[in-house]
């Protein structure tokens, strides 16, 4: 059943490929479908998350502390979106959810990736070692790229920003492009062993491994 | 420890020393602002051209995708700023719809940042606001075909049927230009469904760590510029002549990477000595 599902979505939507320039109402109604599809499936996700900390918190599992201040900030979200959303048609209508988004959210999510930059910091400082000749020349195009992308780079030397835009530009883009292109035959593949049904994993309706 | 020699100590600096030393480096432009010049490079200036002059008609419809939170603001959001208020200046409409949770809070940091260049405009008629949408790269390709389907409302809930912009909306044709903006993969599903589909011009204003996926797009021309990170945020506004956000943290961005470049080096010294010792 899955690959007969799977295999009509996908001669429908190589068909409007082709042979429709504009719009096909029936590639755009199975469009539909699949946007519905992931809406509902968003609504599911939110449910088992909240199961999976119910139960966390009711078993005393490890670090249940944070499922229950989890439950507690989606059950305070939920109830001051809704009145929002039920007073005026807009969750951001209500205060109380406003100055949570605003004051709580920005400055927990603004500060978290702030923070990674401690940790990189650290990190190069500990992993960028001249262990051998590979590991000299990533950590020399390394500072050239690092020094490129700040302008303090040029008034240190006129030629780190030409010699960075090298190593991004000749020496980077090449492998991206082959990871891209590598990526998307691996990806045909995959797609035709599943409609052929020879795939077994996961996305082709098999068990996970 | 007390055996350590200098050279032991370089590759075993504690890293709380570290986290101190950055803090204060960063701390330092904001008292002494060092405001070096700062070079604006081609992927840039192209996506600056692009949005500006003859490239954009008075009326053109752009479509700006907010694929990026609150965590992303210091290097998607100055960027948007720069072009939303170019395409403004040139009597562009523009279209804002986002793909992440906290989209509102970005559209309000927007309106808040471009505020002069809003408040000549009409909601409705110069710009609107779509808001959240989900279901990833399926509405994507469904917005280009129909996007009424995707976007029965705006964010407040008016009916796209009244809005008059959006009348001139139903899909890929109606728009003259995307601009997408992400932390993840948002901008390679317009690529594949609007760009590589139907030949929409293209362009991405991403985090720094997306650079090295974007460039292999741009230097084939399936994105016509590209804005990389807070460094791209800050050539954008020297390109508009309205020094910003992004210009004020090109100063930090100067005093981390190189405190950056001078661990690593003194970590190398001492480990190259020892090395050599051993």
């Amino acid at each position: 059943m899955v690959f007969a599902i799977t295999g009509i979505v996908t001669v429908l939507m190589f068909v409007e490929y082709f042979f429709f320039p504009q719009d096909w109402i029936v590639a755009s109604t199975v469009r539909n479908w699949s946007v519905i599809i992931l809406n509902i499936s968003l609504g599911l996700g939110a449910v088992r998350l909240i199961m999976q900390h119910v139960m966390g918190t009711q078993r005393r599992r490890e670090n249940w502390q944070f499922s229950a201040l989890f439950l507690v900030a989606f059950v305070i979200m939920l109830f001051t979106g809704l009145a929002g959303y039920l007073s005026t048609g807009v969750a951001t209508s209500n205060s109380v959810y406003n100055w949570l988004f605003n004051h709580v959210y920005t400055a927990l999510g603004a500060t978290t990736y702030a923070i990674t930059g401690f940790y990189i910091f650290s990190a190069a400082y500990r992993a960028f070692r001249a262990r051998n000749v590979d590991a000299s020349l990533m950590l020399i195009a390394g500072c050239f790229v690092i020094l490129s992308n700040a302008p303090v780079g040029e008034v240190i030397w006129s030629g780190i920003p030409a010699i960075g835009e090298w190593f991004r530009f000749v020496g980077q883009v090449p492998g991206m492009r082959v990871f891209g292109i590598v990526g998307a035959l691996g990806t045909i593949a995959y797609g035709f062993r599943a409609l052929l049904g020879k795939e077994r994993g996961f996305y082709a309706g098999g068990a996970e491994d | 420890m007390s055996g350590q020699n200098i050279f032991d100590k370089l590759q075993n600096i504690d890293r709380k020393v570290f986290y101190w030393v950055l803090f204060i480096t960063l701390c330092v432009p904001f008292m002494f602002p060092l405001a070096l010049p700062i070079k604006v490079v081609k992927n840039t200036s192209d996506l600056y051209d692009g949005v500006t002059g003859a490239n954009i008609e008075p009326g053109d419809i752009a479509l700006i995708n907010f694929g990026y939170g609150v965590s992303a603001w210091s290097e998607c959001a100055p960027g948007i700023a720069v072009c939303t208020k170019a395409l403004f200046r040139e009597g562009a409409r523009i279209v804002f719809m986002g793909s992440h949770y906290d989209v509102e809070l970005t559209y309000n940091k927007l309106r808040s940042d471009a505020a002069a260049d809003f408040a000549g405009k009409t909601y409705g008629e110069d710009y609107v606001f779509l808001g959240y949408f989900t279901g990833g790269e399926s509405a994507i390709a469904q917005l280009a075909t129909d996007a009424w389907t995707v976007y029965p409302e705006d964010h407040f809930r008016t009916k796209v049927s009244d809005i008059p912009l959006m009348k001139d909306f139903h899909g890929w044709e109606d728009i003259a230009l995307v601009l997408s903006s992400d932390t993840g993969d948002v901008g390679s599903y317009f690529l594949r469904q609007w760009q590589g589909a139907h030949g929409t011009l293209l362009a991405e204003i991403g985090i720094a760590m997306n650079g090295s996926t974007d460039y292999p797009y741009y230097l084939a021309g399936n994105y016509f510029g590209l804005s990389i990170g807070s460094r791209g945020g800050a050539e954008l506004e020297v390109l508009i002549g309205e020094p910003g956000e992004a210009t004020t943290s090109m100063d930090s961005i100067n005093a981390s990477h190189i405190l950056i470049v001078i661990a690593v080096i003194l970590a190398n010294v001492g480990y190259i000595v020892q090395r050599r010792k051993a």
